[in-house]
């Protein structure tokens, strides 16, 4: 069906989207390198905004904020957000309809709702239990929030692709349910619960509007400084910053490519190592 | 049953935390949010009592001033850039998920990622690298300054083009990654069949090619116009105030403009047209997709 003229255009095209996809990622890594403060023109390469921004106790804060947000949020949502994937699957057979339409709420609610709708409630909240005071504690419950809903319907797509009757098999051998869950569920979750951490943590990373409504003054993280450094038009380091940030997305991409095959490879032998 | 006890005791214990944590810090915050609506404007912003109507009457626009359609108008806006937007990731998306399908197997893992990767990075970082591109003063606006399409020296941003722009390249992925998976299932002896019965190239993309790949095409719709119409970042880096959506307008209520009901009540309108669009968009993929579940 493809005619040459067919194959070349599209050809032609797959690279003119590349260059839609990452030009502006390329711009903002290219001019994180600049001796001046411009993304017009390319004054001469520089380390100064790095220096800067390592010199800058507030950003480096925001970095690690970034950071703990996103594992701590992640480790919390693999956990809680496993177990009810699991849950869904075991039960499936009962009405669990009203779970289905509360597990795809966080992920159709716009994100602006959902962030100012945790905003008024902390804010309310926080005047009864201290516990509640907008800062890293209110992110990473509005993020664990998000992020479940992921975590379940992967897990839970894993196990319905299983075969029913391996859970009968268990059974059929005495397993006693520690050893089903040893020998049998986390072996067979390991890769829905590598992918969906990973997932998680780029759900993390990648919000901003969450993070901003329910974040306290403490609690910058990078997208929230990068936000406020443009809202109040001081942009010096901002491109050094964005570079950062997409230097660990690309690592994390990287790195998912590396883990992916081997984990399909291994699962089968990882019954020994877990 | 005689183990019913302890499967229900199993249930909660492994769903309760999860479904807690929903209900507890979403679906309560929202009605919380909701009710809100229908108090009165306090002195400093806040919601007070007596219950009122009053932010819907001001969402419609009845001010102090009279009726105005600012707030009419935005709402507009947000569906126009919303179906604009979502036609365009179709155009581009389409063309670029059968690229993938027709590639050898070990290529394909690798470009999807290449599709994927930039959508990884911060909504806000994005943002600021369409900002970058479309400043004053750089190639690409010098380029449509010279073509006229903007005044010397504007620039491209903000603009309401930047944001569709924005608003393209975020969503684009949601798009390809369904589309691609449709292809991927294609079944070609449909194809074979229309080309043996010597239809022409665009009779067999119309009849053989695309009703097939309307469940994935239907799939990243919802994928794509659900979060664009809910959009906030991608108007208030690169919109300006010409390109405002409904999501800045309820973002300002709770920010400088300090009037919670009326924002609450457009986060109601928000929550009301996204599930209706839901609803609209799922009819119509089961429709067109001949009655197959699609995604949601």
């Amino acid at each position: 069906m493809t005619a040459p003229g067919l194959a070349r255009g599209l050809r032609v095209f797959w690279w003119a989207l590349m260059v839609f996809l990452y030009a502006p990622l390329a711009v903002v890594v290219f001019f994180s390198f600049n001796q001046i403060n411009s993304s017009a023109r390319f004054a001469g390469f520089s380390w100064q905004w790095y220096e800067r921004l390592f010199a800058n106790e507030v950003i480096l804060s925001a970095l690690g904020n970034t950071v703990i947000l996103a594992l701590t949020s992640s480790a919390i949502a693999v956990v809680i957000g496993g177990f009810l994937g699991y849950g869904l699957y075991r039960y499936r057979r009962w009405k669990l309809g009203w779970l289905i339409w509360l597990i795809y709420l966080p992920v159709v609610m716009p994100d602006i709702v959902f962030g100012i709708a945790e905003m008024t409630f902390f804010v309310t909240l926080s005047q009864y239990i201290a516990l509640f005071t907008p800062g890293l504690t209110t992110m990473i419950i509005a993020h664990v929030t998000f992020q479940v809903p992921f975590v379940a319907l992967l897990v839970n797509a894993r196990l319905l692709s299983l075969d029913a009757q391996l859970f009968e098999v268990c059974q059929d051998l005495y397993a006693t349910p520690l050893q089903r869950a040893r020998y049998f569920i986390v072996p067979v979750l390991t890769p829905a619960i590598i992918a969906s951490a990973l997932l998680a943590l780029t759900l993390s990373i990648d919000d901003f509007v969450i993070s901003f409504f329910t974040a306290g003054p403490d609690s910058t993280t990078l997208p929230i400084y990068i936000w406020s450094a443009i809202k109040k038009g001081v942009t010096p380091e901002v491109n050094a910053m964005a570079t950062l940030m997409i230097a660990g997305v690309i690592g994390v991409a990287l790195l998912s490519l590396l883990i992916q095959p081997t984990t399909s490879a291994t699962s089968s032998k990882r019954r020994s190592a877990s | 049953m005689r183990h019913w006890g302890s499967e229900t005791r199993y249930l909660l214990l492994s769903v309760a935390p999860g479904a807690l944590c929903i209900v507890v810090f979403l679906v309560l915050p929202s009605l919380y949010l909701m009710g809100m609506a229908f108090l009165s404007n306090g002195p400093y912003g806040l919601p007070t009592l007596p219950l009122s109507l009053q932010a819907f009457r001001e969402l419609a626009g009845f001010g102090f001033l009279g009726w105005s359609p600012g707030n009419l108008y935005t709402l507009l806006r947000s569906l126009w850039q919303t179906a604009l937007a979502t036609v365009l990731v179709i155009v581009i998306a389409y063309p670029a998920a059968y690229t993938i399908a027709t590639r050898p197997v070990r290529w394909r893992a690798i470009m999807l990622l290449a599709v994927v990767v930039p959508s990884w990075t911060n909504q806000v970082i994005r943002s600021v690298g369409w900002m970058n591109i479309l400043a004053p003063d750089t190639p690409v606006s010098n380029l449509a300054a010279s073509l006229e399409l903007t005044e010397a020296q504007m620039g491209l941003f903000p603009s309401q083009f930047a944001v569709i722009v924005g608003l393209v390249y975020n969503f684009l992925p949601f798009m390809v990654l369904p589309l691609y998976a449709a292809f991927e299932r294609l079944d070609h002896s449909q194809v074979e069949a229309a080309q043996d019965l010597f239809a022409q190239p665009w009779a067999v993309f119309w009849h053989a090619v695309l009703p097939q790949t309307l469940p994935g095409l239907m799939a990243g719709t919802v994928l794509v116009a659900i979060p664009a119409f809910g959009m906030y970042v991608v108007t208030e880096l690169l919109g300006g105030g010409k390109a405002t959506m409904v999501g800045n307008l309820v973002a300002r209520q709770f920010a400088q403009a300090s009037n919670w009901p009326l924002g609450a009540a457009g986060a109601i309108i928000m929550i009301v047209m996204t599930l209706v669009g839901l609803r609209v968009l799922r009819r119509l993929g089961q429709r067109l997709g001949g009655d197959r579940e699609v995604v949601l």
